[in-house]
This record gives structure tokens, sequence and C-alpha cells, in this order.
């Protein structure tokens, strides 16, 4: 396949698996949407698979974005590491997380133990919905899309975005409506009527916009005097080979970016 | 007539599905060579992450 992120997800999956696909590209994968021109993967949290990365992306003359260190200790917390290089006219942007927002543990384990594979592995339809719970209005619509390919209903009640299909999902399966609702307390309304289940939507949306919004301030707040220094580091990362421009990454990281948010 | 129901993606979109690799892989490499004319304007942004703005974004 021709497409640079397809193709770079199987550089970092050389010899084992490493890294899952996720957000735009897992949709475009699953032949959803033209969403996003950049490439975003999870990677296993170990030193081997993140020395992999970081070596993969110098061959391609990559550099580091602001962000924080492909390292443990701030993936550990949640932090994204980004990159970005230039190939056949094209802008590759690379962004990682070990640790991605909303996913249990109990999901991401799931995730390496059986990822689906498309062109190369992508995260699970019901992970990429939870990806998708972001602060953008669009990302709603892709979930709305994402909860109808479903094939387990008790999924599709807990990401459906249609006050018309839950309210037929309520008709064909009741228990489930029942049993979900404790995750998902709109569920518990269906009764009210498809007016009402679409303001309880509308309002489902917001709240998660807002509570994504609050957790994306304590990062970038976290993330003040490592800002304020950006822009000096990112002129001495300037032009040095990716693993040496890392260390340097690395090296100020501890003492300015904290690893808690 | 057929039951109405709630659309979230346009056609274009949902046709999607009915590509092969191949196809899926052509129309990505058009989708993604017109999208680069908006680089400039999105230099300092993010679209996955933590981060929400680059503060010295590399010309």
């Amino acid at each position: 396949m021709d497409n640079p992120y397809v193709r770079l997800t199987h550089e970092f999956n050389d010899g084992r698996l490493r890294a899952i696909l996720a957000s735009g590209q897992a949709v475009v994968l699953y032949r959803l949407a033209m969403v996003s021109k950049d490439g975003d993967w999870i990677l296993r949290e170990e030193s081997e698979t993140l020395a992999h990365v970081i070596a993969t992306l110098a061959r391609h003359g990559a550099r580091y974005r602001y962000g924080a260190p492909l390292d443990q200790r701030w993936l550990a917390h949640g932090w994204s590491s980004h990159f970005e290089f230039q190939e056949g006219g094209l802008r590759v942007r690379c962004d990682f997380v070990t640790r991605p927002p909303r996913v249990s543990e109990e999901a991401l384990r799931a995730l390496w133990e059986a990822p689906v594979q498309k062109e190369a592995p992508v995260v699970s339809l019901s992970v990429l919905a939870e990806l998708k719970k972001t602060n953008r209005e669009k990302d709603y619509a892709v979930i709305g899309e994402l909860a109808r390919r479903m094939d387990d209903p008790r999924l599709q009640v807990l990401y459906s975005r249609s006050a018309r299909d839950l309210l037929r999902l309520s008709d064909q399966h009741p228990t489930i409506i029942l049993e979900a609702a404790s995750e998902r307390p709109l569920l518990s309304r269906l009764r009210e009527g498809r007016d009402e289940i679409e303001r309880l939507l509308d309002q489902e949306r917001r709240a998660l916009i807002r509570k994504n919004e609050d957790r994306l301030d304590r990062y970038v707040q976290a993330a003040s005097s490592w800002g304020a220094e950006w822009p000096r580091l990112s002129r001495d990362l300037a032009g040095r080979p990716l693993p040496a421009a890392h260390e340097m990454m690395v090296a100020k990281a501890v003492e300015l970016l904290p690893q808690e948010a | 007539m057929t039951e109405r129901r709630d659309e979230f993606l346009s056609e274009e979109d949902l046709d999607l599905e009915t590509l092969s690799s191949d196809e899926l892989d052509v129309y990505w490499r058009l989708w993604l060579t017109q999208a680069q004319i908006t680089n400039d304007l999105d230099r300092g942004d993010y679209s996955h992450g933590v981060f929400d703005r680059d503060p010295a974004p590399a010309e």
C-alpha cells in the first residue's frame, strides 16, 4: 500500500507487534472517512519499542515537534510525543502515546493480544470510539457511524449517537439497554421519546467535550516551563540526527517537564 | 418510502466502504496530496495527543 502511515506501521512492527494505528488513519482503514493527514499510534510501553521507533523515524529523517520525549517516564503518565518529516512531497506527522485517553487497562491489554488487522494493525471500533471522544464536534459524527459498524449490540447501545437507532435498539434488546444504563445514563431515559433522547445526546456530547478540554488543560498547564524553553531547545535540536536530538530532549525534559500532569 | 435515519457522514465518505485496498490507496493518496495545501495554516497545530499548539513551529 502506498499510504505512508500504513508503510510506517509495518516498519514499526518489523519482527514483532509494537505499534497499532489509531484515530484518523484507523478511520481511513475502516473506510469511514478521510479525516486526518497525520498519523497516530499506540505503542507498547517498553524501551525496545521506543528505541525501534526512534531508529525507524531517524531513517526517514524525522525531527521532534513540540511534545514530550518518546520515553516511558512521560508516556506512562499520558503524555504524547510528536515527530515530522517530508517524504515524496508530503508532510508526514507521527504522533505517539502508550496510554491513550479513556481506554481502560483491560481494553489496552486486549488491543495487544488481538489487534484488528486491516491493511495494518488498527485499534478496535470501541477503542476508536473512545479515542474520538475529543473536544471536536466532528469526531462525534464519526462515533455515530462507528457504532453502526459494531457487531455487538451492547457496544452499539454504548456508542450510538442516533436517537432513532437507540429507539430501535431498545425495542430489539431491552435487557441489554437495562444493563448498559449503568455505564451510559441516557439509556435509562429512552422511554421519554426521540426529542428528549436527542437533547440528552447533545448534553452528553457537550459534557464529553468539556471533560476532554479539562484533561488537555492540565497537560498544557503542566508543560508551561517546557513550552517556554521550546523555542530555544528546538533551535538546538535543529539539524541533529534524531537519536542525538532524543538524548537532548530527555535531558532537558528531566529538568522542565513534570512526568505527572 | 424508505425510513429516514440520522446521518453522520457524507455519501462520499460512506462510499469508501465499497473500495478495494488498492482503490482506497489511490483515493487516500489523492486526498492526502490535496490536503497538503493547508500545511502552512496548520503548521503549529496538533490533531492528536495532549499538546494544542507549538510555541515555535518550524518554518
